[in-house]
This record gives structure tokens, sequence and C-alpha cells, in this order.
């Protein structure tokens, strides 16, 4: 049954897809409509539905969070690139994750790697070793923060992380 | 009326998008390490094109053009991101070897 549930939604997303790049070009429905069939068998094959389902409201918050981060994130890198003395304090940090394997942990740390300061160099089961330009900044707040939000995009609880420098 | 105005908008958007590439290719020659470098290309480029994305969408002849566009921009990041942490890796990879060589060398 949850196979059956992924089948559609994935044909039904693929299809959207389909549809964009097409740009609503009807006579490319047909075609589009077996190819999306075909292509949905495949991701469903290939990698099994997962117990985490995509909560709409959590991708909504994420996304208006990622937009908003994303904007303080480039003007952070501008302001320290533009200023004379170069203010930078780069070097590792290791954090640990609370959130579960797959899609989660891998959502957070490209995440990561577009928020302001950090960029994410290694993921090895909960432990995750960021990159950060500017070691004052308040990583773990801003980590946990982002770790909130991916968690509300599979619907899952609270999540915690533990900082421990490297 | 409304379109002059759409279109300074469009032009101010395209130079300031433009504009943050042009300061992230500054980050490649200011910073001095590779992953510095990486924070720069990687957050600033996708500012940039998310400007120009924005500027891009009034002149969408349709729904499904805008859309495809807005994609165009979400599948850039998530290669971003993807490649960004790849190279990090890389040349995390490069350290830790360098440092066990030392360390045995030495």
């Amino acid at each position: 049954m949850a196979l059956l549930r992924a089948f559609c939604v994935r044909a039904a997303a693929f299809f959207l897809v389909w549809w964009v790049l097409t740009e609503g070009d009807s006579s490319g429905l047909g075609a589009g409509a077996v190819i999306v069939l075909i292509v949905a068998w495949f991701s469903c094959t290939l990698y099994p539905p997962s117990s985490h389902a995509l909560r709409p409201v959590g991708m909504l918050v994420f996304t208006g969070y990622f937009i908003l981060r994303s904007v303080i994130a480039g003007l952070d890198v501008v302001r320290r690139l533009l200023s004379p003395s170069l203010p930078l304090n780069p070097g590792y940090l290791r954090v640990k994750t609370s959130l579960p394997e797959g899609g989660p942990r891998w959502l957070l740390a490209n995440t990561l790697s577009l928020m302001p300061g950090t960029l994410s160099v290694r993921l090895q089961g909960t432990s995750l070793e960021l990159h950060c330009l500017d070691l004052d900044l308040p990583i773990d707040q801003d980590v946990r923060a982002a770790e909130r939000k991916v968690a509300g995009v599979f619907g899952l609880g609270e999540a915690g992380t533990e900082e421990s420098a490297s | 009326m409304t379109e002059p105005v759409i279109l300074v908008a469009q032009v101010v958007l395209m130079v300031v998008g433009c504009l943050f590439f042009g300061v992230g290719t500054l980050g490649l020659f200011r910073f001095s390490d590779t992953l510095c470098r990486i924070h720069a290309l990687t957050k600033i480029d996708n500012l940039g094109l998310g400007f120009i994305v924005l500027a891009l969408l009034p002149l969408a002849p349709s729904v499904t053009a805008g859309l495809k566009v807005v994609l165009i921009w979400v599948v850039a990041l998530a290669a971003s991101a993807t490649s960004a942490h790849l190279v990090a890796r890389a040349v995390r990879s490069g350290q830790r070897a360098d440092i066990e060589k030392g360390s045995r060398d030495g």
C-alpha cells in the first residue's frame, strides 16, 4: 500500500516536472505520461519509499527559512570579502545530529552548505563535520534551527544536537 | 504605467545579480584556501542566480515558463550544494592524508 502511494505521489511530481519542462505543450503530454510511469517505477525500485513522508506545511516553512537564510549567507560572505581586513576565522567543527538516516540527514547537510558561514565537509553516521568561515558565529544555534526546519519537512519531532570542537 | 516600473525593477535585479556573480568570482582571488573559496562561490552565486531568476520572472510568457526558470534555480542550488560538499570532502581527505604522512615521516 505504501509502495502504491509512493508510486502515485512520485508519478504526479515527475509529471509536474515534465509539464514544466515542456512548457505546457499539449503534444508532449502523451509521451510524457508513458515516460513518467517508467521513471516512477524505476525510482520506486531504486529508492524504496522510506517512512518519512513529506509535509506540505513543513516544506513551505522550510522554503521561507531557506530563502531568508540564503540572502543572509550571501550578504555575509560579500561583507567579509569586501572589507579590506578580510575578517575570517576559519576552522572545522563537528556537530551531532539526531535526524534519522537518509533523506533528512542529506537535506540537512546540503542546506547547511548554503547557510551563512557553514559548509558540510563529511557526514559519518550521526556526526557531521562542518567547515566554518568564522568560528565566532553561533554555529550550533544555526544548526539546531536548520535541523528543526528539516524535521518539520519530514514531520519528525524535536531534534537536538550536541556540539563538540574537533 | 506599470510597464516602465517593471522594466526598471528587472534591470535593477539583473544588475544586482550580476554584481553578486562578480563579487563571488573576486572571492576566488581574495580568499587564500580552497574551502573559503567554495564558501564564496556557493553562497554568492546562489544569491546572484536568485536575483537573475527574479528579474526574468515578469518576462515569462506563460506560467510554465516561469516555473521552469524557478526549477533551474532549484536544480542549480542542489548541484552547487552537492558539488561544494564533494570538493570539501576531497580537500579534507587530502589534508588528513598529509597529516598522517607527516606524523609517519616525522
